[in-house]
């Protein structure tokens, strides 16, 4: 009988369905605004030009709080994903050399 | 308005084959040379060659030309076809001198064509004012034979023995009425001549007469005429004053719109960063317990 982790296969099932759903609707929603803002009208060239002033207006300093925690959120994330990776490695060597020891003192 | 002397080519052929002028028509109106190329001739020819009379008339008459003074519609033609070259070689200075004299409302950078046919609506005989090479420029474009270097008498000399005895008498009688009305409503003081913005050029070769008194407008247009034009320009005054205001309001309210939609951007910006802080709160979380979970599971589970 295979040894499934449910609490592991929650987290990967979960991980996964999210990941490729938001992908999904990401690039579905940059794909729409791309294709309308990519038309020759007039009104639509003049648009596109308004977009692109109000991106430059655009202040980094109004959301350097929320930008600043959201790096930090990330950092974070990326030692906790290299922590698992070596406390699954630490697991994987210890199941080893318990296994071996067992088999040797037989 | 008639022109001095009424080109009677043989034909129009010579006309639509080729785009100089030379060859068929007879010597111009002025000596003035041609140095400037016009717009396409030959195509011009024959476009004007499918028009119907009535048309080639009205078309004459915006370039100064009489076309009852022209037995067919092919001596039409040819004569429009040398007053366009006759306006091309025509110094633009001298015309802006006319334009700005005139008070007509166009731009400064309007075509000569379009400066040519404005100077074509001018027409008054009070030519004070106007500098030497103007009044040769309005001379040649009422259909004098005016070489350009003439002293200004002579110019006006030419201008006044064209007008006519029965149109002279006729404008004195005009000019009389307007010194009667003048002093029955009053004059006011007309304003410095401007010329149009460069965004109103479409509105250029709308009709306005000159600006001057009602007293010179009566003389130039008549009674009637010199009224409708004051009461038309006090309208287009009243008129323009509304534009304006409705142009500040518009303004205003586009102004009003871009602070909304750059306060929108912003909520929107913050919100979108909350829900993604969220998510990465979440995460964190969920990671953390699953470290601690695994640490659990490697370290005493299974030992």
């Amino acid at each position: 009988m295979p040894d499934v982790d449910f609490f592991n296969f929650f987290r990967w099932t979960l991980g996964t369905v999210v990941t490729i759903y938001a992908s999904i609707i990401t690039a579905q929603s940059m794909a729409g605004w791309y294709t309308w803002l990519a038309g020759t009208d007039k009104h639509i060239s003049m648009i596109r030009r308004y977009v692109i002033v109000h991106g430059l207006r655009l202040r980094f300093l109004t959301f350097w709080g929320d930008v600043l925690i959201t790096i930090l959120l990330c950092v974070a994330f990326m030692l906790l994903f290299r922590a698992h990776t070596i406390v699954n490695q630490i697991g994987e060597s210890l199941h080893t050399n318990v296994h071996r020891i067992i088999a040797k003192s037989r | 308005m008639s022109t001095g002397s009424s080109p009677n080519p043989a034909d129009i052929t010579a006309l639509t084959t080729t785009g100089s002028s030379s060859s068929s028509v007879p010597a111009p109106v002025t000596s003035v040379p041609s140095t400037k190329p016009t717009a396409p001739l030959s195509g011009f020819s024959r476009q004007l060659a499918d028009l119907p009379r009535a048309e080639l008339e009205h078309l004459a008459e915006e370039y100064g030309l009489d076309g009852s003074d022209f037995k067919t519609p092919q001596h039409l033609i040819a004569a429009l076809h040398e007053r366009r070259q006759l306006i091309a070689a025509m110094d633009r200075d001298a015309m802006l001198d006319v334009i700005r004299w005139g008070r007509r409302p166009v731009t400064a950078n309007a075509s000569n064509e379009l400066l040519a046919q404005q100077i074509a609506k001018i027409k008054t005989m009070r030519f004070a004012g106007l500098s030497q090479r103007g009044l040769a420029v309005l001379a040649q474009m009422r259909g004098l034979p005016v070489q350009g270097d003439e002293p200004v008498p002579h110019i006006v000399r030419k201008l006044k023995r064209q007008e006519g005895l029965f149109q002279k008498l006729n404008r004195k009688r005009r000019a009389m009425i307007g010194g009667w009305v003048s002093s029955l409503i009053g004059e006011n003081d007309t304003q410095d001549y401007k010329f149009l913005p460069a965004a109103e050029a479409a509105k250029a070769t709308t009709e306005s007469k000159r600006s001057g008194t009602i007293k010179e407008e009566i003389e130039e247009s008549g009674l009637l005429g010199g009224l409708t034009n004051r009461i038309k320009k006090s309208a287009d005054s009243y008129v323009n004053q509304k534009l304006d205001e409705i142009e500040a309001r518009i303004d205003r309210k586009l102004d009003e719109i871009d602070r909304r939609l750059a306060e929108w951007r912003d909520k929107e910006i913050a919100n979108r960063l909350r829900i993604l802080k969220i998510t990465l709160w979440a995460s964190v979380i969920v990671g953390a317990f699953s470290l601690i979970y695994s640490y659990i599971k490697v370290y005493f589970v299974a030992n």
